[in-house]
């Protein structure tokens, strides 16, 4: 047999045909969030149009949290802790930035103004301070397993927001931001115990869903590639997996900076939603919410994620007069689920391979 | 012979849980191409020794070479990764993963998967892939298992779920193979084809093979050199014939008449 590098040129597309085949479709995806930004939600009205922007944000947070859960079978509970980091570092950026260019934290009208940039960017920086969150929660992943890793990512999430609640007041005006010295501004100004209040309301229907649609073409090709294999492996034998030569360190570590990132922008996302941050939404709670939607659909499969995202976040809507039992009718809906179908409602497959087609990473020969 | 001469080069290796001296100052050395084996009773440390030379156990004192390269010390997934692959004796497969992703994940060592290319799907990237599929698929017609490329590996018949177990290993591409009582679990007929078989892929992947096995119809006959461990020491080594006489090797096995108790006879 020939080595795999050198049969791997022979086998190389070209840049045309991968833009065809994986860029086109990237493309038509991305048309998305304009259609649900310019047609759907302005013909649902506001109220709708907050709960597509609380289904994107879950669907964001539950397809991230599949790649450790999931794919690489750790049980992280500290999800909401990389939100909440996200949330009040992208909530700092565009607060604080638009203070000091601007003189005020009004949201600008139209579409794509300068300040959605800012928000932009702040989900970028929120992503990458919980990414090297998530690479120190990621290390002990590699001692612990199971319970006990579940319990160091439960002690992260409360960990922030017990630090969250120590900081200092924040700043309402461009003076005092300007005039502040360092007793203002460490603890940094988040709010402290009483949140983090009146963040501009970038948080749009257009970048909440373009965030989702990357999340979920970013996890869907890790999954269908050599990566994903990786990470499953792990989930499936680790000893095997290191017998022929898996790195599990570097891809369970991995997997915990991916996730943290894209919770990270999950949180600069819902921060600008018209929501006063606190540090309750680093708590145990909103973790609790992300593991049912990936528990419930299925540990590993992100179209089942994606899936239960969008029912469990619109559930709670329906069933407005239940909101008090929302929590029992959870607890009650998990214990069935495990006992009739422990895998989840997809398992590790996703929607369409129940319908006949083979999982694209599986085809033979041809496009992987 | 030298570390520089053998292919795998075994220099006074020990480990001990607590009191328990599981190997004690093994050594061996196996010459390009050589199929050794490595037998003794329950418990007498064979998977142990395999576990260390794979990196399972860190490595306290001894010395171990591949192909002339030190490899004590190093990472499970280096020493894979050196050219070391093995076979568990309790078969270890990715069960839910399908039986071509089980093969896949042998090629994974080979490649190059950086993150931003698996994001944008480099041309490399996509290359790697069919190259692993389609070498993947070769591996499994080899065992002829390339029609149950698509079958959950757990679903698989015991037997096949060895011969994909063993296709993963090769697919790492080593340059030794260690098989951990392949034939368990067999019956006569597939222990013939098992002899057929480890002969055939040491010839066409030009392998060095060190063989753990109970079954001694298997090991007298495709062994060229044996080992013989008891309570982690070595106790005799030789050639099958040498082995077979070999009076150590028979006490260790069936134990010496002095051990049965007063007035019992054999």
């Amino acid at each position: 047999m020939t080595p795999l590098p050198a049969a791997s040129l022979d086998l190389r597309p070209s840049w045309g045909e991968i833009a065809l085949r994986g860029g086109l479709p990237i493309l038509v995806s991305l048309a998305l969030p304009f259609l649900l930004h310019f047609v759907v939600g302005p013909a649902l009205g506001p109220y709708p149009t907050k709960l597509l922007v609380d289904v994107g944000i879950a669907i964001i947070l539950a397809v991230s949290l599949n790649i450790v859960n999931g794919f690489t079978g750790q049980f992280s509970i500290g999800h909401a802790g990389f939100m909440a980091i996200g949330a009040y570092t992208a909530a700092s950026v565009t607060y604080y930035g638009s203070m000091l260019i601007w003189e005020t934290a009004e949201r600008q009208a139209g579409f794509l103004p300068a300040g959605e940039w800012l928000l932009c960017g702040g989900c970028l920086v929120g992503g990458a301070v919980a990414a090297v969150f998530g690479y120190l929660v990621g290390l002990p992943s590699l001692r612990l397993r199971g319970d006990y890793l579940a319990i160091v990512t439960l002690g992260f999430g409360e960990i922030i927001r017990v630090l969250l609640q120590q900081t200092n007041s924040q700043l309402f005006s461009s003076d005092e931001i300007r005039e502040a010295g360092r007793r203002e501004l460490f603890p940094p100004p988040l709010g402290g115990a009483l949140g983090f209040s009146d963040i501009p309301k970038y948080g749009t229907l257009f970048w909440v869903f373009t965030f989702a649609v990357l999340t979920i073409w970013v996890s869907y090709r890790l999954k269908v590639s050599a990566a994903g294999r990786a990470y499953l492996s792990i989930r499936e034998d680790e000893v095997a997996a290191r017998s022929i030569g898996i790195d599990i360190t570097k891809y369970k570590v991995r997997a915990f900076v991916i996730a943290a990132f894209l919770a990270g922008i999950a949180g600069g996302l819902y921060a600008h939603s018209g929501v006063i941050l606190s540090p309750k939404d680093a708590g145990f709670q909103r973790s609790f919410d992300v593991v049912i939607m990936v528990v419930l659909g299925g540990m590993g499969s992100i179209s089942g994620t994606t899936l239960a995202a969008i029912i469990l976040t619109l559930l709670p809507e329906l069933l407005r007069d239940l909101q008090q039992y929302r929590l029992i009718i959870y607890a009650l809906v998990l214990i069935v689920m495990m006992i009739v179908r422990p895998q989840g409602l997809f398992g590790v497959h996703e929607i369409w391979e129940f319908f006949g087609h083979k999982r694209l990473g599986t085809r033979r020969g041809g496009r992987t | 012979m030298t570390p520089a001469d053998a292919t795998l080069h075994i220099d006074d290796i020990s480990i001990s849980f607590g009191g328990l001296k599981a190997v004690q100052a093994f050594s061996l050395a196996i010459p390009k191409g050589g199929l050794y084996g490595l037998i003794g009773p329950n418990g007498a440390g064979k998977t142990t020794v395999f576990n260390l030379l794979t990196g399972v156990y860190p490595l306290k004192t001894g010395r171990i070479h591949l192909d002339g390269r030190r490899i004590d010390g190093l990472k499970p997934h280096r020493i894979a990764e050196a050219g070391m692959a093995r076979t568990f004796q309790n078969i270890r497969l990715f069960g839910e993963l399908t039986v071509l992703d089980n093969v896949r994940l042998g090629c994974h060592v080979r490649g190059k998967h950086s993150l931003s290319a698996t994001l944008i799907r480099t041309p490399h990237h996509v290359g790697q892939e069919r190259a692993i599929t389609s070498r993947s698929l070769e591996l499994l017609a080899i065992f002829g298992l390339d029609d149950r490329a698509d079958v959950q590996a757990r679903n698989l018949p015991y037997g096949d779920q060895r011969r994909v177990e063993i296709a993963r290993a090769l697919a790492t591409e080593p340059t030794v193979l260690l098989l951990d009582e392949p034939a368990a679990g067999m019956n006569s007929q597939e222990k013939l084809r098992l002899r057929e078989m480890i002969r055939s892929i040491r010839q066409q992947f030009g392998l060095t093979i060190l063989l753990i096995e109970h079954d001694m119809g298997v090991v007298m006959d495709v062994c060229e050199q044996i080992t013989v461990l008891d309570y982690g020491l070595t106790i005799a080594v030789g050639t099958p014939a040498e082995i077979q006489s070999n009076k150590a090797v028979i006490e260790a096995y069936l134990g010496t008449p002095s051990e049965l108790p007063d007035g019992a006879s054999v």
